[in-house]
């Protein structure tokens, strides 16, 4: 029974090629969010985004989570600008959104996200990632403040 | 669970390359050298995650050619349990790359069958990135690296029940 059903099988090779050219239909929208990507890395620099914030800890998370979201690239610059930005004096609030909406909401990734998973879908988890973010960037100091 | 009917090939966001293209001609009027800054960065984010997109359309095979699509919606379908859950969990933080490279493997999986929610989960629980935590223990300390990403997780399975719970949120094709 078994070996009758893995005969029905498609060999890998041509699963792979299936994988290939799904990834390839979707090459314009990979290539449009990349290409995004590299505009906005030399169009917004990391003080211009720095500087939004105000020293009040409440307006400056809702700043930290629009900021990481509208910011692109590696993770690593907004733990380096998470860090100066605690420095300045910006609340632990405000940093722990931005570092955390930097990776989980991205303006630039909508088009993509929105053609490849649907309108509704993407409305959906940004809003709940959005809420979220602010909501475990104050849960978060809240329990540290516990702590120490 | 019916068959999702084949689609033949088509490029997909053709728009909107056409867009960012503009966009790059529209700087490049105004700013030629900060255009091709721009156009090198970019060219740098592709080689970088183009080992990434190998791994992902690896991955994407691999899971078609040993599972079907029954055998997804077992794992990653409605009656998946707290194993689809604990699963996507597990992948979003070990998964690697920008978000964006991994929605065409996502969109595949939920052509077969994957649920929402755990999709949801994928990709908030992505934040916590293994490679990154001694830097971000560095900077923030261990509490703060301990106690962000216990919410993280928390936050990504409260996310994808609540993303059940809302109206609609079936797949769009």
């Amino acid at each position: 029974m078994e070996n009758s059903k893995d005969k029905k099988k498609p060999p890998f090779k041509k699963v792979l090629k299936k994988s290939c050219l799904t990834f390839w239909a979707m090459a314009p929208l990979l290539l449009g969010t990349i290409g995004l990507v590299g505009l906005f890395q030399i169009l917004v620099s990391p003080q211009m985004l720095a500087a939004l914030f105000h020293n009040n800890p409440w307006i400056d998370t809702l700043i930290g989570t629009l900021s990481g979201a509208a910011a692109a690239g590696n993770p690593v610059v907004s733990y380096l600008l998470g860090g100066e930005l605690l420095q300045q004096g910006v609340s632990l609030y405000a940093v722990s959104a931005f570092i955390l909406s930097w990776v989980t909401l991205g303006f630039i990734q909508l088009p993509a996200e929105t053609s490849i998973l649907g309108v509704r879908f993407t409305f959906y988890r940004n809003i709940l990632a959005f809420f979220f973010t602010m909501i475990i960037a104050v849960m978060t100091t809240f329990t540290l403040r516990l702590f120490i | 669970m019916k068959k999702q009917p084949e689609k033949p090939f088509a490029f997909r966001g053709k728009p909107f390359f056409a867009a960012v293209l503009t966009g790059y001609a529209i700087l490049a009027f105004l700013n030629f050298s900060g255009a091709i800054a721009a156009l090198q960065k970019s060219g740098m984010i592709l080689l970088k995650i183009l080992p990434i997109l190998a791994v992902v359309i690896l991955m994407t095979a691999t899971i078609n050619f040993f599972l079907q699509p029954k055998q997804i919606v077992k794992h990653l379908g409605k009656e998946s349990g707290a194993k689809g859950w604990l699963a996507m969990l597990f992948a979003g933080v070990i998964s690697h790359g920008p978000m964006y490279a991994w929605y065409p493997m996502i969109d595949d999986l939920r052509r077969h069958g994957m649920r929402d929610g755990l999709i949801v989960v994928f990709f908030y629980a992505r934040a916590i990135k293994i490679p990154l935590l001694p830097m971000m223990i560095d900077y923030f300390g261990l509490l703060f690296t301990l106690i962000l990403s216990f919410y993280i997780l928390l936050g990504a399975i409260a996310q994808g029940l609540i993303l059940e719970k809302l109206p609609s949120s079936d797949i769009e094709y």
